[in-house]
């Protein structure tokens, strides 16, 4: 289902955080947003997810507009996994899961044969078969993050919104947790860090910088090395990746685009 | 995607564990049990022992509507042991409802239920009838309860003011405006306090404020034992919400759940319910705090399940609680926060210390 956001501006006390935003994720597209940050990533998605109420402009998923539907009604459609990690409250894996069910249950309603097919499919689908028993609290970062995305698909939804998926998680299971959404096949919009890993998963970016959308296109069209210096502020070449092909995008970790106004340490031009 | 299937051979060594919630029938059956138990024991235990059979042909005459039979134990088993030991239960029912609510609400797991001001303003309307003479003729008459209901009413009401004031209803809001203003109403009971008449006046405030069950009464079981049902029933109807909370706000908005409005449902159940609670029976301690606490431990932390095992075990330690606070010294009833705070606090210590040792 085709996600369209248009002439998105949200105020966050007073702050105009995201003006003027305009992006899309085709159907069955993976849609980054990339940007430095505070540039308004999670601002855009989390009106996606209805956290946020838009100040003007509107979220259409498959061509309605996201709030004209019932809470229920848009969760149906639209399942999210936002930065939060879940607290100690000895919750099961299998009861995280269930969450992704509650849009669909109406009060009191206990669950039914199908909805437990759906979990146990689901924890299946990132591989989690069996550990439905276990503390979610007590999971590794990359085995939360994966129940956390279980949670998301027993949601059956149309689209999947992610915030920063792979924060935090080490190098397997970054990949490991980018290598299940590319499986999926359905429409996501996630906000990315990491450039390479979003050159790689994505089919289309969009750049956020100062809660705008500079560009928008295939990675390998926006990724250039003007843009990185410009709105990253770092020096970098992009080049083909040796294994996969993917836009690599090699950063001189030495110094940025520009001498920092501060910096002290003298910068010079034969490094 | 080879690794990604490895995770599973991990744990199957601890397939054995059972999943919470699964043991939960089982729990709650055992737990009605004990009830009846511990419901029992209270009635035929006390400054004089009643034998078990003697018991069960007063509570039949009295369930029947016969009048006690004069010369007999009657009196002290159909009209003081029987509602008391209902109290208890009901009470102790309620404080596991309202701390496994709060708790949510607030997201956090060692929230108690008079955290968010409510008991304070309860606390400073019976002392004020106490102290001032409005309840003077008695004691724990309706007159008191009251009162403290009303007091409960006006704390609710500062605490929301200041809560929702900037549009948010976050959990820290709650939480500092309830501290600050159960604060500031404390000290006016404690002023109050100071101000009582006499050394019996002090005594019966103070027995108020570490909680009693003592003023049970028939005519006065029905509002409390509506209070828990209506709200153990909104309560269960959220359930599903009261888990998503738990995970945070976002992801509660994307489950489709009005956070916003959620945490004002809540904020008003807990609050009806604690207010009704503390009037009858003033704040007893710890009750709110452990019983959620344990029961998560023991069933998980999924609301359908928690909200009805919580409800049974605080109505069996209150009951267990109120019969040691009768029994514990001779010729001396022990206010049930003593007891409360001396029987939990331990017992909370070392479920913690194995907890944290079973990792």
């Amino acid at each position: 289902m085709r996600i369209a956001i248009e002439d998105l501006d949200v105020t966050l006390s007073g702050r105009t955080v995201v003006s003027g935003v305009h992006l899309v994720a085709e159907d069955g597209e993976i849609a980054g947003l990339v940007g430095p940050n505070g540039s308004g990533k999670s601002t855009v998605l989390r009106t996606v997810y209805r956290y946020l109420r838009p100040h003007a402009g509107r979220v259409l998923v498959g061509g309605t507009d996201i709030r004209s539907l019932t809470a229920p009604e848009a969760a149906r459609r639209v399942a999210a996994l936002p930065q939060e990690r879940g607290s100690d409250f000895e919750l099961s894996v299998r009861a995280v899961v269930a969450m992704g069910r509650t849009p669909y249950k109406r009060a009191f309603s206990g669950e039914d044969p199908a909805d437990r097919d759906i979990v146990a499919a689901a924890l299946a689908g990132v591989g989690l078969a069996g550990a439905e028993k276990r503390r979610f609290s007590a999971l590794s970062g990359g085995e939360r993050q994966r129940v956390l995305l279980a949670r998301a698909l027993a949601q059956d939804p149309k689209v999947l919104v992610l915030d920063e998926p792979t924060n935090h998680l080490d190098v397997l299971h970054q990949v490991e947790l980018l290598a299940l959404l590319r499986a999926q096949r359905r429409t996501t919009l996630l906000s990315l860090h990491d450039l390479n890993a979003a050159a790689s998963l994505c089919d289309r970016l969009h750049v956020l910088h100062d809660g705008h959308v500079v560009a928008s296109g295939p990675p390998r069209q926006v990724l250039t090395p003007e843009l990185l210096a410009d709105v990253f502020g770092v020096r970098a070449a992009v080049i083909d990746h040796p294994l996969t092909g993917d836009p690599l995008i090699a950063f001189d970790h030495r110094s940025p685009a520009a001498a920092l106004p501060q910096a002290t340490v003298p910068l010079t031009a034969d490094r | 995607m080879g690794p990604v299937g490895a995770p599973a051979a991990v744990t199957a060594e601890r397939a054995e564990e059972r999943e919470p919630g699964a043991r939960a029938p089982w729990v709650a059956a055992a737990l009605a049990a004990a009830l009846l138990v511990a419901l029992t024991a209270s009635v035929c235990l006390g400054s004089s022992d009643v034998p078990l059979g003697e018991v069960w042909s007063s509570v039949a005459r009295g369930i029947s509507g016969q009048e006690p039979v004069p010369g007999t134990r009657d009196l002290i088993v159909w009209q003081l042991r029987v509602p008391r030991a209902l109290l208890a239960a009901v009470v102790g029912a309620g404080l596991g409802l309202v701390g496994t609510a709060v708790q949510a609400l607030v997201r956090n797991p060692l929230a108690d239920p008079y955290l968010l001001g409510i008991s304070s303003g309860a606390s400073l309307g019976a002392v004020a009838a106490i102290v001032l003479g409005a309840g003077a003729g008695g004691m724990l008459g309706l007159g008191l309860s009251a009162a403290a209901f009303a007091g409960a009413l006006a704390s609710f009401a500062l605490v929301w003011a200041m809560a929702r004031r900037g549009g948010g209803f976050s959990p820290l809001r709650l939480v500092l405006a309830g501290v600050g203003i159960g604060q500031f109403l404390s000290g006016f009971t404690h002023y109050l306090v100071l101000q009582a008449g006499d050394d019996q006046q002090t005594h019966g405030v103070l027995f108020w404020l570490m909680g009693s069950l003592g003023g049970a009464q028939w005519s006065t079981l029905g509002v409390p034992v509506a209070a828990v049902l209506l709200g153990l029933a909104a309560l269960l109807a959220r359930a599903r919400a009261l888990d998503a909370v738990l995970m945070g706000d976002e992801t509660a908005a994307g489950l489709g759940v009005d956070v916003a409005r959620l945490r004002r449902e809540l904020f008003v159940v807990t609050s009806v319910l604690t207010g009704v609670l503390v009037s009858v029976s003033g704040a007893i301690g710890f009750v709110g705090l452990m019983v959620p606490h344990v029961c998560r431990m023991v069933v998980g932390g999924a609301h359908r399940v928690l909200l009805p095992v919580a409800a049974l075990f605080g109505a069996v330690l209150l009951v267990v609680v109120d019969l040691v606070a009768r029994t514990a010294l001779p010729d001396q009833e022990l206010p049930v926060g003593v007891v409360t705070a001396l029987i939990g606090a331990p017992t909370l210590l070392y479920l913690l210390d194995r907890r944290l040792e079973r990792g």
